[in-house]
Protein backbone atom coordinates (compact mmCIF):
# COMPACT_ATOMS: atom_id res chain seq x y z
CA UNK A 1 0.00 0.00 0.00
CA UNK A 2 2.92 2.48 1.16
CA UNK A 3 5.01 1.77 -2.21
CA UNK A 4 2.14 3.51 -4.11
CA UNK A 5 1.24 6.58 -1.94
CA UNK A 6 2.33 10.05 -3.05
CA UNK A 7 1.61 12.21 -0.27
CA UNK A 8 1.48 15.01 -2.37
CA UNK A 9 -0.27 13.90 -5.26
CA UNK A 10 -2.91 12.83 -2.59
CA UNK A 11 -3.18 16.32 -1.34
CA UNK A 12 -3.03 17.59 -4.65
CA UNK A 13 -6.16 15.54 -5.12
CA UNK A 14 -7.63 16.96 -1.74
CA UNK A 15 -7.55 20.24 -2.98
CA UNK A 16 -8.54 19.71 -6.51
CA UNK A 17 -12.04 18.30 -5.37
CA UNK A 18 -12.61 20.90 -2.65
CA UNK A 19 -14.86 22.67 -4.94
CA UNK A 20 -17.02 19.98 -5.82
CA UNK A 21 -18.06 20.41 -1.76
CA UNK A 22 -20.45 23.18 -2.81
CA UNK A 23 -22.72 20.84 -4.25
CA UNK A 24 -21.98 17.74 -1.64
CA UNK A 25 -22.25 19.71 1.31
CA UNK A 26 -26.25 20.33 0.47
CA UNK A 27 -26.36 17.06 -0.76
CA UNK A 28 -25.18 15.01 1.58
CA UNK A 29 -27.46 17.08 3.76
CA UNK A 30 -30.68 16.18 1.60
CA UNK A 31 -29.82 12.63 1.98
CA UNK A 32 -30.20 12.89 5.66
CA UNK A 33 -33.21 14.86 5.47
CA UNK A 34 -34.53 12.11 3.13
CA UNK A 35 -33.48 9.06 5.50
CA UNK A 36 -35.00 10.60 8.87
CA UNK A 37 -38.29 12.30 7.13
CA UNK A 38 -38.76 8.61 6.05
CA UNK A 39 -38.55 6.75 9.20
CA UNK A 40 -35.02 5.84 9.52
CA UNK A 41 -33.37 6.14 12.89
CA UNK A 42 -30.28 8.69 13.20
CA UNK A 43 -28.22 5.81 13.06
CA UNK A 44 -29.69 4.35 10.26
CA UNK A 45 -29.37 7.49 8.45
CA UNK A 46 -25.84 7.81 8.97
CA UNK A 47 -25.01 4.55 7.76
CA UNK A 48 -26.71 5.00 4.54
CA UNK A 49 -24.37 7.68 3.99
CA UNK A 50 -21.03 5.23 5.18
CA UNK A 51 -22.16 2.02 3.50
CA UNK A 52 -24.14 2.98 0.42
CA UNK A 53 -21.72 6.08 -0.17
CA UNK A 54 -24.58 7.04 -3.48
CA UNK A 55 -26.53 10.47 -3.44
CA UNK A 56 -28.79 9.29 -6.35
CA UNK A 57 -29.74 5.58 -4.24
CA UNK A 58 -29.91 6.98 -1.06
CA UNK A 59 -32.28 9.45 -1.88
CA UNK A 60 -34.45 6.74 -4.17
CA UNK A 61 -34.26 3.81 -1.18
CA UNK A 62 -35.60 6.93 1.24
CA UNK A 63 -38.55 7.54 -1.16
CA UNK A 64 -39.27 4.21 -1.52
CA UNK A 65 -38.81 3.34 2.61
CA UNK A 66 -41.73 6.40 2.96
CA UNK A 67 -43.72 4.56 0.65
CA UNK A 68 -43.77 1.29 2.47
CA UNK A 69 -42.52 -0.68 -0.64
CA UNK A 70 -41.01 -3.94 -0.04
CA UNK A 71 -37.46 -4.93 0.46
CA UNK A 72 -36.94 -6.38 -2.93
CA UNK A 73 -38.07 -3.34 -4.91
CA UNK A 74 -35.80 -1.14 -2.90
CA UNK A 75 -33.25 -3.40 -3.66
CA UNK A 76 -33.99 -3.34 -7.16
CA UNK A 77 -34.05 -0.05 -7.45
CA UNK A 78 -30.81 0.80 -6.14
CA UNK A 79 -29.73 -1.99 -8.15
CA UNK A 80 -31.09 -0.01 -11.12
CA UNK A 81 -29.71 3.40 -10.21
CA UNK A 82 -25.97 1.70 -8.91
CA UNK A 83 -25.55 0.16 -13.07
CA UNK A 84 -23.70 2.85 -13.90
CA UNK A 85 -20.93 2.55 -11.42
CA UNK A 86 -20.01 -0.71 -13.47
CA UNK A 87 -19.83 1.93 -16.43
CA UNK A 88 -17.13 4.05 -14.21
CA UNK A 89 -15.67 0.64 -13.00
CA UNK A 90 -14.97 -0.52 -16.33
CA UNK A 91 -13.59 3.22 -17.53
CA UNK A 92 -10.88 3.05 -14.40
CA UNK A 93 -9.93 -0.33 -15.10
CA UNK A 94 -7.66 0.25 -16.96
CA UNK A 95 -5.66 2.12 -15.26
CA UNK A 96 -6.16 0.51 -11.65
CA UNK A 97 -6.08 -2.44 -12.66
CA UNK A 98 -1.82 -2.17 -11.93
CA UNK A 99 -2.19 -1.51 -8.78
CA UNK A 100 -2.36 -4.74 -5.51
CA UNK A 101 -5.64 -5.74 -4.65
CA UNK A 102 -5.26 -3.40 -1.39
CA UNK A 103 -5.30 -0.25 -3.48
CA UNK A 104 -8.14 -1.53 -5.65
CA UNK A 105 -10.31 -2.40 -2.67
CA UNK A 106 -10.03 0.85 -1.56
CA UNK A 107 -10.45 3.14 -4.42
CA UNK A 108 -13.09 1.41 -5.72
CA UNK A 109 -15.00 1.92 -2.69
CA UNK A 110 -14.45 5.87 -3.48
CA UNK A 111 -15.93 5.30 -7.01
CA UNK A 112 -18.40 7.66 -7.46
CA UNK A 113 -20.10 10.28 -9.77
CA UNK A 114 -18.21 12.86 -8.46
CA UNK A 115 -15.07 11.00 -7.82
CA UNK A 116 -15.17 10.02 -11.39
CA UNK A 117 -15.83 13.12 -12.97
CA UNK A 118 -13.13 14.65 -11.25
CA UNK A 119 -9.89 12.44 -11.98
CA UNK A 120 -10.92 10.42 -15.02
CA UNK A 121 -8.94 13.08 -17.14
CA UNK A 122 -5.59 13.04 -15.19
CA UNK A 123 -5.40 9.65 -15.68
CA UNK A 124 -6.28 9.78 -19.30
CA UNK A 125 -3.94 12.80 -19.10
CA UNK A 126 -0.83 10.93 -17.07
CA UNK A 127 0.27 7.45 -16.64
CA UNK A 128 2.37 7.82 -13.27
CA UNK A 129 0.03 4.81 -11.62
CA UNK A 130 1.31 6.07 -8.40
CA UNK A 131 0.57 10.01 -8.66
CA UNK A 132 -2.99 9.20 -9.93
CA UNK A 133 -4.00 6.72 -7.38
CA UNK A 134 -2.83 8.71 -4.50
CA UNK A 135 -4.59 12.00 -6.50
CA UNK A 136 -7.68 9.62 -6.83
CA UNK A 137 -7.61 8.12 -2.94
CA UNK A 138 -7.30 12.03 -1.55
CA UNK A 139 -10.42 13.34 -3.84
CA UNK A 140 -12.27 9.96 -2.86
CA UNK A 141 -11.20 10.22 0.55
CA UNK A 142 -12.49 13.90 0.97
CA UNK A 143 -16.02 13.24 -0.63
CA UNK A 144 -16.55 10.05 1.68
CA UNK A 145 -15.86 12.26 4.52
CA UNK A 146 -17.80 15.33 3.67
CA UNK A 147 -20.45 13.50 2.89
CA UNK A 148 -20.71 11.90 6.43
CA UNK A 149 -20.33 15.25 7.95
CA UNK A 150 -23.09 16.72 5.46
CA UNK A 151 -25.30 13.83 6.01
CA UNK A 152 -25.04 14.24 9.89
CA UNK A 153 -25.54 17.80 9.76
CA UNK A 154 -28.72 16.60 7.49
CA UNK A 155 -29.94 14.34 10.29
CA UNK A 156 -28.92 17.20 13.34
CA UNK A 157 -30.04 20.43 11.91
CA UNK A 158 -32.43 19.33 8.75
CA UNK A 159 -35.71 20.53 10.22
CA UNK A 160 -34.64 24.37 10.86
CA UNK A 161 -34.25 24.42 7.33
CA UNK A 162 -36.85 26.39 5.45
CA UNK A 163 -38.92 24.71 2.74
CA UNK A 164 -38.70 27.58 1.10
CA UNK A 165 -35.00 27.20 0.40
CA UNK A 166 -35.63 23.92 -1.66
CA UNK A 167 -32.20 22.14 -0.73
CA UNK A 168 -33.65 19.25 -2.10
CA UNK A 169 -33.07 20.82 -6.01
CA UNK A 170 -28.73 20.64 -5.66
CA UNK A 171 -29.71 16.65 -6.19
CA UNK A 172 -31.11 17.29 -9.90
CA UNK A 173 -28.65 19.96 -10.92
CA UNK A 174 -25.81 17.80 -9.24
CA UNK A 175 -26.74 14.92 -12.19
CA UNK A 176 -27.24 17.60 -14.33
CA UNK A 177 -23.76 18.76 -14.46
CA UNK A 178 -22.99 14.95 -15.09
CA UNK A 179 -24.88 14.21 -17.49
CA UNK A 180 -24.49 17.60 -19.41
CA UNK A 181 -20.61 16.46 -20.89
CA UNK A 182 -22.40 13.25 -21.91
CA UNK A 183 -24.50 15.18 -24.55
CA UNK A 184 -22.28 15.09 -27.43
CA UNK A 185 -23.71 12.57 -30.28
CA UNK A 186 -27.09 12.10 -31.33
CA UNK A 187 -27.52 8.68 -30.07
CA UNK A 188 -27.18 9.80 -26.37
CA UNK A 189 -29.31 13.05 -27.09
CA UNK A 190 -31.59 10.14 -28.15
CA UNK A 191 -31.30 8.22 -24.98
CA UNK A 192 -31.60 11.14 -22.53
CA UNK A 193 -35.12 12.34 -24.57
CA UNK A 194 -36.55 8.71 -25.05
CA UNK A 195 -35.62 8.35 -21.23
CA UNK A 196 -37.16 11.84 -20.18
CA UNK A 197 -40.29 11.17 -22.35
CA UNK A 198 -41.08 7.98 -20.32
CA UNK A 199 -40.36 8.81 -17.21
CA UNK A 200 -42.68 11.37 -17.01
CA UNK A 201 -45.42 8.94 -19.34
CA UNK A 202 -44.68 6.40 -16.82
CA UNK A 203 -44.68 8.86 -13.59
CA UNK A 204 -48.63 7.27 -12.69
CA UNK A 205 -46.69 3.50 -11.71
CA UNK A 206 -46.49 2.26 -8.22
CA UNK A 207 -43.17 2.55 -6.17
CA UNK A 208 -41.14 4.82 -8.41
CA UNK A 209 -40.85 2.09 -11.19
CA UNK A 210 -40.98 4.43 -13.63
CA UNK A 211 -37.18 5.33 -12.57
CA UNK A 212 -36.37 1.58 -13.47
CA UNK A 213 -38.21 1.35 -16.55
CA UNK A 214 -37.86 4.40 -18.18
CA UNK A 215 -33.87 3.96 -17.54
CA UNK A 216 -34.26 0.51 -19.68
CA UNK A 217 -36.06 1.72 -22.11
CA UNK A 218 -33.41 4.32 -22.64
CA UNK A 219 -30.69 1.66 -22.97
CA UNK A 220 -32.64 -0.68 -24.51
CA UNK A 221 -33.11 2.48 -27.09
CA UNK A 222 -29.40 3.32 -27.34
CA UNK A 223 -28.63 0.29 -28.43
CA UNK A 224 -31.17 -0.11 -31.17
CA UNK A 225 -30.01 2.81 -32.11
CA UNK A 226 -26.34 2.07 -32.24
CA UNK A 227 -27.19 -1.47 -34.06
CA UNK A 228 -29.16 0.67 -36.85
CA UNK A 229 -26.22 3.42 -37.11
CA UNK A 230 -24.04 0.26 -37.76
CA UNK A 231 -21.76 1.52 -35.37
CA UNK A 232 -19.98 -1.71 -33.57
CA UNK A 233 -16.60 0.53 -31.77
CA UNK B 1 -40.27 -7.20 8.94
CA UNK B 2 -40.08 -3.66 11.05
CA UNK B 3 -39.39 -0.31 9.18
CA UNK B 4 -36.16 -0.21 11.02
CA UNK B 5 -35.24 -4.41 10.03
CA UNK B 6 -36.25 -3.47 6.15
CA UNK B 7 -34.24 0.16 6.15
CA UNK B 8 -31.05 -2.21 7.45
CA UNK B 9 -31.13 -4.73 5.37
CA UNK B 10 -31.70 -2.38 2.53
CA UNK B 11 -28.44 -0.65 3.27
CA UNK B 12 -26.50 -3.61 3.69
CA UNK B 13 -27.78 -4.93 0.50
CA UNK B 14 -27.52 -1.90 -1.46
CA UNK B 15 -23.95 -1.26 0.18
CA UNK B 16 -22.75 -4.63 -1.00
CA UNK B 17 -24.30 -4.00 -4.54
CA UNK B 18 -22.65 -0.65 -4.85
CA UNK B 19 -19.47 -1.84 -3.80
CA UNK B 20 -19.49 -5.28 -6.72
CA UNK B 21 -20.60 -3.10 -9.30
CA UNK B 22 -18.11 -0.62 -8.48
CA UNK B 23 -14.80 -3.13 -7.88
CA UNK B 24 -16.61 -5.06 -10.95
CA UNK B 25 -14.11 -4.32 -13.68
CA UNK B 26 -11.62 -2.73 -11.78
CA UNK B 27 -10.84 -5.96 -9.84
CA UNK B 28 -13.36 -9.00 -10.75
CA UNK B 29 -12.99 -9.34 -14.45
CA UNK B 30 -11.62 -7.79 -17.66
CA UNK B 31 -13.36 -6.24 -19.94
CA UNK B 32 -12.31 -8.45 -22.67
CA UNK B 33 -14.93 -10.91 -21.11
CA UNK B 34 -18.08 -9.04 -21.63
CA UNK B 35 -19.97 -9.66 -24.31
CA UNK B 36 -20.55 -7.10 -26.90
CA UNK B 37 -23.92 -6.56 -26.64
CA UNK B 38 -23.60 -6.30 -22.75
CA UNK B 39 -21.05 -3.32 -23.44
CA UNK B 40 -22.88 -1.45 -25.69
CA UNK B 41 -25.74 -1.53 -23.50
CA UNK B 42 -23.30 -0.09 -20.53
CA UNK B 43 -22.50 2.44 -22.54
CA UNK B 44 -25.76 4.67 -22.31
CA UNK B 45 -26.62 3.38 -18.84
CA UNK B 46 -25.07 7.05 -17.28
CA UNK B 47 -27.48 9.22 -19.70
CA UNK B 48 -30.15 6.84 -19.23
CA UNK B 49 -30.12 6.63 -15.24
CA UNK B 50 -29.21 9.96 -14.94
CA UNK B 51 -32.09 11.55 -17.12
CA UNK B 52 -34.76 9.74 -15.13
CA UNK B 53 -33.53 11.08 -11.60
CA UNK B 54 -33.01 14.48 -13.05
CA UNK B 55 -36.16 15.17 -14.94
CA UNK B 56 -39.25 13.96 -12.79
CA UNK B 57 -36.93 16.19 -9.92
CA UNK B 58 -37.88 19.34 -12.37
CA UNK B 59 -41.00 18.61 -14.21
CA UNK B 60 -42.83 17.85 -11.61
CA UNK B 61 -43.95 20.43 -9.16
CA UNK B 62 -45.72 18.01 -7.03
CA UNK B 63 -46.59 14.61 -7.16
CA UNK B 64 -48.30 13.98 -10.31
CA UNK B 65 -48.50 17.54 -11.27
CA UNK B 66 -46.60 17.82 -14.48
CA UNK B 67 -45.50 21.70 -15.51
CA UNK B 68 -43.62 22.41 -18.49
CA UNK B 69 -44.61 26.14 -18.47
CA UNK B 70 -42.46 29.29 -17.68
CA UNK B 71 -44.21 28.92 -14.31
CA UNK B 72 -42.43 26.15 -13.12
CA UNK B 73 -39.16 27.80 -11.23
CA UNK B 74 -37.65 24.26 -11.70
CA UNK B 75 -37.75 24.30 -14.91
CA UNK B 76 -36.01 27.66 -15.73
CA UNK B 77 -33.57 26.52 -12.71
CA UNK B 78 -32.58 23.51 -14.69
CA UNK B 79 -32.69 25.43 -17.86
CA UNK B 80 -30.33 27.53 -16.69
CA UNK B 81 -27.80 25.07 -15.31
CA UNK B 82 -28.15 22.62 -18.34
CA UNK B 83 -26.16 25.89 -20.48
CA UNK B 84 -24.17 26.79 -17.64
CA UNK B 85 -23.22 22.98 -17.96
CA UNK B 86 -22.60 22.91 -21.34
CA UNK B 87 -20.74 26.19 -21.15
CA UNK B 88 -18.08 25.92 -18.89
CA UNK B 89 -17.71 21.54 -17.53
CA UNK B 90 -18.00 22.80 -13.98
CA UNK B 91 -20.24 20.96 -11.56
CA UNK B 92 -19.60 23.73 -8.55
CA UNK B 93 -20.72 26.48 -10.75
CA UNK B 94 -23.63 24.45 -12.48
CA UNK B 95 -25.01 24.25 -8.67
CA UNK B 96 -24.23 27.93 -7.85
CA UNK B 97 -26.46 29.41 -10.93
CA UNK B 98 -29.23 26.37 -10.73
CA UNK B 99 -29.56 27.70 -7.20
CA UNK B 100 -29.40 31.31 -7.55
CA UNK B 101 -31.97 30.96 -10.87
CA UNK B 102 -34.38 28.74 -8.61
CA UNK B 103 -34.23 31.25 -5.90
CA UNK B 104 -34.57 34.60 -8.53
CA UNK B 105 -37.44 32.62 -10.64
CA UNK B 106 -39.22 31.89 -7.55
CA UNK B 107 -39.39 35.25 -6.15
CA UNK B 108 -40.33 36.55 -9.47
CA UNK B 109 -43.09 34.03 -9.82
CA UNK B 110 -44.51 34.85 -6.65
Amino acid sequence: MRAHFSRPAFFEGVRDMTPVLIGIVPFGMVCGIAAISAGASPLAALAMSAIMFSGAAQIVASQLIAAGAPLMVIILSCLVVGLRFLVYSAAMAPYLRPLDHRWRNVLSFVLTDQAFAGTIQRFRASDDLRANASYFLGGGALLWVVWQVATLAGILVGQVIPASWQLEFVVPLSFLAILTPLLRDRVTLLVVFTTAVAVVALDAMPMRLSLICAGLIGIVTGVIADTMRGEHD
Amino acid sequence: MTKETTIWLAILAVGAINYVARLSFIALFARRDMPPLLDRALKHVPAAMLTAIVVPAVVFVAPGVLRLDPGNAKLIAALAALAVAAWRQSTTLTIVVGMAVLWLAQYALR
